[in-house]
């Protein structure tokens, strides 16, 4: 039963997999398209995996950054939006500034943090995720933790509870499902920003530097091996965030929507 | 009645006293991250901090120095460095709104149609998630190669890396927004014989409006993002992303120029989101309350 669910939810998915890697590789075979505008999938194919050691030695060295970004700009925003919602008059002043904020296009300041930093480190381009990754999950943290009913609140102190307890048994499982609407976000950010930044100079270690470095070199079907790499790992960082979301908020109903 | 008369020119002046406060808040603001910039600067400089940067001239320049760069020649033959600002600035800003409307309207159109086939649904939305995962910027050079064979200026094609950006947030919120209508009220439309048209433009379009408007926002700063990155692998020079890669080459020498650019793309962001922040004040009256 369970299973058969499983099967009717994911067959048509896999279907448009199939026909859709079937219907590229006859594009490309049959209308010979040249190599230089769009690999064949068989090639690429044997691009990826003649080159398997080196591009998972990339994508680890990209992930390390993007899962450090993550870690400290998230970190640092739950930190931040729990000071800022203690203070109701704090947080609404702040608010409008840190969504403003958002608005930024931070990737371009990736130069500057190559400045910063020597260029060949991580840091570089972790400073960059975890600047990506701090905005929204400030801003949604602040709104889980003051999305409270009030008549909870009320409920609590009618017992004569505590501050502290208040904020562990009302507050944090009310702001959980907003955090965690916010990491998914992150950890797609962290990969891309991690990506992006590395084409602005970086170690060649790296996958966003080999990637810039293969498509100028008209090396297009190690190219889009590499954006395989990063998209397996971009999936995987983001299947992870939702696996541990639904751990910690196991009482909330599920969404049908994968994505949103 | 006398309470009434005096109560009133106070409800008035409301509007202007909060207009005056957040006016103020904001210079708060702008004092307090200046005040902590110059503070960092001097402390870093006359302790000699070497973690997590090392803070010098060069690392942090004064912000009156990235102010005053925008009113100077980068090199005597050069335009003022805001006359060329500026202009990047409307060649970036052109190509964001280009495929900030593409990638709007295509994401509406795919959302709309997802919204009604829960098969089409399970078969393409995990793909239009996926897509988001893939970093578009790396394929960049090759969407500018295809587009140019079909004879695609390659401003339009940065237009296209820039819609690519924006599409998905705009999917998902329309799927969620026309699903959001209540269900008595599709039910009532029914009733009355409306058509499965009807319903979608009269009832559900309207209740998706919030939802919709929730996504605007975000693809506004990714039509910025997108623009901007997307000039590097193209090399137009003529836009924000040339300017930054080009005063990047030269931080060592005037670092208060990449600053400068800097802050003039975060004013374009930030302009281009209030710019649909507003759209949204005219559109959406009443603010449901469950929009995150």
């Amino acid at each position: 039963m369970m299973l058969a669910r499983r099967a009717r939810d994911w067959l048509p998915a896999l279907g448009v997999f199939v026909a859709g890697i079937g219907l590229w590789q006859g594009f490309v075979k049959g209308l010979h398209v040249q190599r230089f505008l769009l690999p064949a999938p068989s090639a690429i194919w044997t691009a990826f995996s003649s080159n398997q050691n080196q591009l998972w030695h990339e994508g680890w060295f990209t992930f390390q950054e993007a899962l450090g970004g993550f870690a400290i700009g998230c970190t640092a925003g739950i930190l931040f939006a729990i000071i800022v919602a203690r203070w109701d008059l704090l947080g609404s002043a702040l608010m409008p500034y840190a969504i403003a904020a958002n608005a930024i296009p931070i990737i371009a300041f990736a130069p500057i943090t190559n400045a910063w930093f020597d260029p060949l480190t991580k840091t570089s381009k972790m400073v960059i995720a975890a600047v990506l990754c701090f905005f929204p999950v400030f801003v949604n943290v602040v709104r889980g933790l003051r999305s409270v009913k009030p008549e909870q609140i009320e409920l609590m102190r009618s017992y004569a509870v505590g501050e502290l307890t208040v904020f562990r048994l009302v507050r944090v499982p009310t702001a959980l499902p907003f955090l965690f609407t916010a990491l998914r976000v992150a950890s797609v950010l962290a990969m891309i920003g991690s990506i992006v930044a590395e084409y602005y100079g970086g170690s060649l270690d790296a996958l966003g530097a080999n990637i810039e470095q293969d498509a100028s070199l008209f090396q297009f079907e190690k190219a889009w091996a590499e954006i395989i790499i990063a998209s397996l790992l971009g999936i995987g960082f983001y299947l992870a965030v939702v696996a541990l979301e639904r751990l910690a908020t196991r009482w909330q109903p599920r969404e049908e929507i994968v994505g949103a | 009645m006398a309470s009434v008369a005096v109560e009133r020119p106070l409800a008035e002046d409301a509007p202007v006293k909060r207009a005056r406060r957040r006016g103020l808040l904001l210079l708060a603001v702008l004092v307090l991250l200046w005040g902590f910039w110059e503070g960092f600067r001097a402390l870093g400089i006359h302790y000699g901090w070497q973690r997590p940067f090392t803070v010098d001239a060069t690392s942090m320049p004064h912000i009156h120095d990235m102010i005053w760069a925008l009113f100077q020649r980068p090199n005597p033959e050069a335009p003022l460095l805001i006359v060329t600002l500026l202009k990047a600035a409307a060649f970036t800003g052109r190509e964001a709104a280009l495929g900030f409307a593409m990638g709007a309207t295509g994401g509406f159109a795919i959302g709309a149609l997802l919204a009604h086939s829960r098969m089409l649904q399970r078969g393409l939305l995990p793909y239009v998630v996926a897509s988001q995962t893939i970093p578009i910027l790396a394929i960049a050079p090759m969407v500018v190669i295809w587009l140019a064979s079909v004879q695609v200026t390659p401003w339009v094609s940065v237009a296209v890396i820039a819609a690519y950006l924006t599409f998905f947030p705009v999917v998902i919120a329309t799927i969620r927004g026309l699903q959001a209508a209540d269900h008595r009220a599709v039910e009532l439309m029914r009733s009355y014989a409306a058509n499965r048209w009807t319903v979608l433009w009269k009832l559900r379009f309207p209740m998706a409006l919030p939802f919709l408007f929730s996504a605007l926002r975000i693809s506004a700063t990714a039509s910025i993002v997108g623009a901007i990155i997307g000039e590097q692998p193209s090399s137009i020079a003529g836009g924000l992303g040339g300017a930054i890669l080009n005063f990047a080459q030269y931080y060592s020498f005037q670092p208060q120029n990449l600053w400068a650019t800097n802050i003039i793309a975060a004013a374009l962001g930030i302009a281009f989101f209030l710019v649909v922040v507003a759209a949204e004040k005219l559109v959406v009256r009443r603010a449901p309350e469950h929009v995150a």
